[in-house]
């Protein structure tokens, strides 16, 4: 019960890169990935940015390896490429016994139903299109990839909005902890569609431009895509293999606002108590936290309630914070995957990330995100922060072990 | 630090009829889910007007915590109570019933208000709003009632030191077909009625 989680093993795909190391590079070189869109067809091209990754699904399927396979969606193939190089990163290709897979995710299979629905229900029409009919459900892309990786003994599928992978990650840990398995690949994967760049415009909560967290004068996020997953492992069988150590998932915790279905408190009630009881969790005390991976949307009301939520927390003496939404868009069920891949990258790569485009404090908070990228920096301790509609928080806090 | 768990506490909503902890509460044979819960509602006198704005799963998740939740006495802190519920059919009552609003071109009207009841944990919000319980969440989707599932899940809530005490249970709706079973779950022991898996099963099954 009272075994330790590791993490051993980092994967990620999103617009700043194909794998872990194009990701740091495209971060030291401030390199966003939020531009025009080429490739989602959609009435909003040369109007909205997005954070694309700019290869076609028959593209993906080819690095992936599966161009034979039938009906893969692109979250099915984006997740597949993060979670294999996280699970390569482990070193546990072929190695897969005892170990889960715990997936979010929140468009399932939406690309494909929203370009084939209309065929769907016409009779007169076959062809290959209907192999997609099975695609829908978010659960689909969470057992493909099981399969691709063959991972068998624990496979389940988190859906809760913007705060999806990380609650993905906090349910492989309890995994572990309770001995049900002894490793879990834990993260998310989404792909940009047309009803969630429809959905999100009609919320008008879309930026025009390079969105701006945390600025006085932000117009709101920019919708990104990928994948990010950590592979998850009891200390024990770490050590017996000699494991290449990132970090300790040391806390975590979930809250609920308890104040709106859908909109989350102005004073971040439930985000503060999130970072509170991760903290607590793990036996830290608030000053001990080095850097804080906002989740940081850059919406009026995510900003807000997350800087007054920080306020309450850490005080006069706010450490160094910053949102990476700039370099990636907001990704939704896979954006606690990827955040927690970057703050594993924090502890390993001593280094802060910078929050893309800022200029002006806000006005109602005492404190700035972090202009500059901080390298050579004694990262220790870091929370990553993921809100999700409905007042559903959570927050992870990753040790340098 | 005692770490047994006991059950303070069950309600069901099923067939038309009510019981807290198998005992009575109310019955209206011969309506539909509209009538009947609207006539639990004056009976019980919920005064919560939010209440007339839920969809039908809500409804019948927050008439089943309020009935069980004002029969216990509560002695932790809101932020100390988590909240596990499952059920087979999701939100798809709402689902559909949103479908139905958007279906015909000439009568169009997709209703942010009923929209926003086509995710199942809603129901869970509700019940939240009108507790001011802050602590850990889930609801967890499976075919049939799994006394084993919940348990698990709830027991590594409280393993983990993330709850002091725990609303958990079935909450299921679909098509005017329900059923409700909710228990309290904490550390005092004044009921005597451990927390066990078998334990809320044969309660569950235990119903004529």
């Amino acid at each position: 019960m009272s075994t330790k989680v590791l993490v051993t093993g980092l994967g990620v795909i999103s617009s700043i890169g194909k794998n872990v190391q194009d990701t740091l590079k495209s971060i030291r070189e401030l390199k966003s990935g939020v531009g025009q869109i080429d490739l989602l067809i959609t009435r909003h091209r040369g109007d909205l940015p997005v954070g694309e990754i700019k290869q076609t699904d028959e593209e993906l399927k080819e690095t992936a390896g599966v161009s034979s396979l039938k009906a893969l969606t692109r979250p099915t193939v984006l997740g597949m490429l993060a979670a294999r190089e996280a699970v390569e990163d482990a070193g546990l290709i072929g190695d897969t016994e005892g170990t889960g897979f715990i997936s979010a995710n929140t468009v399932g299979g939406m690309g494909h139903t929203e370009q084939y629905c209309l065929d769907y229900i016409n009779k007169e029409k076959e062809g290959d299109f209907l192999e997609y009919l099975g695609t829908h459900n978010c659960g689909d892309s969470t057992e493909r990839i099981a399969d691709y990786l063959n991972i068998k003994d624990y496979v389940t599928t988190i859906n809760t909005a913007c705060s999806s992978s990380a609650n993905a990650i906090m349910l492989g840990a309890r995994l572990i902890k309770n001995g049900i398995v002894k490793r879990v690949v834990a993260g998310g994967t989404d792909s940009l569609t047309r009803f969630t760049l429809n959905g999100f415009n009609t919320l008008m909560i879309l930026a025009k431009e390079q969105c701006r967290p945390f600025d006085e004068n932000r117009m709101g996020l920019n919708l990104g895509e990928g994948a990010g997953f950590i592979v998850l492992e009891a200390e024990e069988a770490a050590n017996e293999r000699g494991a290449r150590v990132y970090s300790e998932l040391k806390g975590y915790a979930n809250t609920c606002d308890a104040y709106h279905q859908t909109a989350s408190s102005p004073e971040g009630y439930g985000a503060a108590s999130a970072m509170k009881k991760a903290i607590e969790h793990a036996g830290l005390k608030v000053e001990d936290i080095d850097y804080v991976n906002l989740h940081g949307t850059a919406t009026q009301m995510n900003d807000l309630s997350e800087g007054n939520a920080i306020q309450n927390v850490f005080g006069d003496k706010v450490p160094d914070v910053s949102s990476t939404k700039g370099f990636t868009g907001h990704t939704l069920g896979a954006a606690g995957g990827i955040e927690a891949v970057f703050s594993n990258l924090s502890i390993s790569e001593n280094i802060l990330f910078p929050n893309l485009n800022f200029t002006d404090q806000m006005n109602e908070l005492n404190f700035s995100p972090l202009k500059v990228i901080k390298e050579n920096a004694e990262v220790i301790n870091v929370l990553s922060n993921s809100f999700g509609f409905g007042g559903n928080n959570t927050a992870l806090l990753f040790s340098k072990v | 630090m005692n770490n047994r768990l006991y059950i303070s506490g069950h309600c069901r909503i099923k067939d038309n009829r009510v019981e807290l902890n198998g005992e009575p509460v109310f019955t209206q044979k011969d309506s539909n889910f509209s009538e009947f819960i609207k006539a639990l509602y004056r009976d019980q006198q919920f005064q919560y007007s939010k209440f007339f704005k839920m969809d039908n799963l809500s409804k019948l998740g927050f008439a089943a915590s309020e009935i069980l939740l004002r029969s216990i006495h509560i002695n932790v802190k809101g932020s100390e109570v988590g909240v596990v519920l499952a059920n087979a059919n999701s939100s798809l009552d709402t689902d559909v019933r949103y479908q139905e609003s958007i279906k015909d071109k000439t009568n169009y009207f997709p209703s942010p208000s009923v929209f926003v009841y086509t995710l199942p944990n809603i129901v869970i919000g509700e019940i939240c709003i009108k507790h001011k319980f802050t602590g850990e969440n889930a609801l967890l989707i499976s075919e049939t009632f799994e006394a084993d599932q919940l348990f698990d899940h709830t027991m590594s809530l409280f393993k983990d030191g993330k709850v002091g005490s725990c609303l958990i249970g079935w909450v299921d709706y679909y098509l005017d077909d329900y059923d409700a079973a909710l228990f309290f779950i904490t550390r005092d022991n004044d009921k005597k009625t451990n927390f066990e898996s078998e334990k809320i099963k044969s309660i569950y099954q235990n119903w004529s």
